[in-house]
């Protein structure tokens, strides 16, 4: 195991900085690189921290609509599996697997749990209050 | 410092302005305005026989298919300023014999460009009033204009015959193929959506009309009375009034004011009724709702666009590598527009 800071808190050091730079930055073209840079370390703190239990949603939410399979051991084979399930969901949308209403309901509900944790990690700004439960 | 990378086209300024005004027209030193990711815009001041002349000159690099697109442009600029449209007057549109450029040159037009000031600003209220209205007038009389009326090359178009949607709605498609870098089947299942409202409406003697094609606030200037002139025609093609308001919607050119869906400066509603009384014609809700789908996924393709010329290496920038992480807040807004958002939160 890894000594402190954790990677959380290294980030948050790099986010503050890229912060302050923005703040005292040369001109706009600068300022607004550093709040760019600023925001895609939040977002890695926010993936660091969340992302582990929102793949795991999303492979259940597979499960559930195209079938289900073990996670797979390694966590990069996970996120291949992951992407590969998510392929096999977009055949089943083109063959009109959800076509009809129930089924349709059950497609959606997966499609806006996985986008609104994505948006909870890329733009939390934009993400509703609270998950439709 | 800029000046490598910019100097080349001063050649193609000074050429262009005696090109505009004969040989005899001195032109300034030229200035750099803030330019776009293709182009780069001059400003530069002409002086011919004691009169001074205002200028813009847009110059595109050489050794691109450009060329077509600066004509383009430079055409439907014509047909529109001579139908009284704001837009700035064009002047010429030719290949640089020094450089291989082409360049574009038209009036320097006054007024703010700046979106976020005009959806924010408190001193700008009457502006954004004036402004829903004027821009619904001068685009009832853009759609007046036919495809034969301006004679542009490449303009692209629905089939004869076809539904303007459904070829967008093609073209979107493909477009997405070509860009994607993983898959969207939030944007897989939107497209299906649009299918089934598509079998719905499908007109295929549905009128085309020329559309500015990227109309939204940042590509308009304004003055404290409202709107000044109408920029940028790259985006010019042949499409229908439906797809050029709702693309004014789209969640991105909201700016501070989401909640205002037009453009961040009215509402929806406020927009398709301004629309509606200075074209006299109606717009269908249920259509310009598909648009609206269609558009925001048009915007996704962008953001995913922009982070693929930064993974292909064709332009290295985390500026560009951050914006497809965009995407899923514009997935999230096409579930909003397609009611999923509605259909699941009461759902319970």
């Amino acid at each position: 195991m890894q000594d402190r800071p954790n990677a959380s808190e290294l980030l948050e050091a790099l986010g503050e900085f890229m912060r302050d730079r923005s703040e005292n930055a040369r001109d706009r073209w600068e300022r607004f690189q550093f709040i760019v840079a600023a925001n895609s370390i939040g977002i890695l703190k926010r993936e660091f921290e969340l992302e582990d239990e929102f793949m795991r949603a999303e492979w259940q939410g597979l499960d559930d609509l195209i079938g289900p399979e073990p996670i797979p051991d390694g966590q990069h084979r996970f996120a291949e599996r992951l992407q590969e399930r998510n392929n096999e969901l977009v055949q089943a949308i083109k063959a009109g697997t959800f076509d009809d209403g129930p089924a349709e309901d059950r497609l959606v509900r997966h499609l806006y749990e996985t986008v609104v944790n994505k948006v909870r990690i890329a733009s939390p700004n934009e993400a509703p209050a609270s998950a439709a439960q | 410092m800029s000046a490598a990378a910019s100097g080349a086209t001063v050649p193609a300024v000074e050429e262009a302005v005696r090109r505009t005004f004969g040989a005899a027209a001195e032109a300034s030193k030229p200035w750099k305005l803030a330019g776009g990711a293709v182009h780069d815009s001059w400003a530069v001041d002409a002086t011919v026989n004691g009169a001074s002349h205002e200028l813009v000159v847009r110059v595109s690099p050489g050794g691109r298919s450009d060329h077509e697109k600066t004509i383009r442009e430079f055409k439907v600029l014509q047909a529109m300023w001579d139908r009284g449209v704001l837009v700035p007057q064009p002047f010429v549109a030719e290949e640089s014999e020094a450089t291989g450029e082409s360049y574009l040159v038209m009036a320097r037009v006054s007024g703010e460009s700046n979106p976020r000031k005009l959806t924010t600003d408190a001193g700008l209220g009457s502006a954004r009033k004036n402004l829903v209205t004027e821009l619904a007038r001068q685009l009832a009389i853009i759609h007046t204009v036919m495809p034969g009326d301006v004679n542009a090359p490449g303009m692209r178009g629905p089939e004869p015959g076809e539904d303007p949607l459904a070829y967008q709605r093609r073209q979107v498609e493909a477009d997405y193929h070509t860009f994607w870098l993983n898959p969207h089947p939030a944007v897989e299942w939107a497209f299906r959506w649009i299918d089934r409202k598509l079998e719905r409406f499908n007109e295929p003697g549905r009128r085309a009309c020329v559309i500015h094609g990227d109309l939204r606030v940042g590509n308009i200037m304004y003055d404290e009375n409202g709107l000044t002139s109408i920029l940028d025609w790259e985006g010019v093609h042949v499409g229908e009034p439906e797809e050029e308001l709702a693309w004014f919607c789209t969640r991105v050119w909201r700016f501070a004011r989401p909640d205002l869906e037009a453009g961040g400066v009215a509402s929806r509603e406020e927009w398709i009724q301004a629309y509606e009384q200075a074209s006299e014609r109606s717009i269908d809700r249920d259509r310009f709702a598909a648009w609206e789908v269609l558009q925001n996924i048009r915007w996704a393709e962008i953001t995913m666009m922009q982070a693929r010329a930064h993974l292909d290496g064709q332009n290295r920038s985390h500026e560009l590598a951050a914006i497809g992480r965009r995407t899923a807040e514009t997935e999230l807004e096409i579930l909003r527009l397609t009611g999923v958002v509605e259909r699941v939160t009461n759902a319970g």
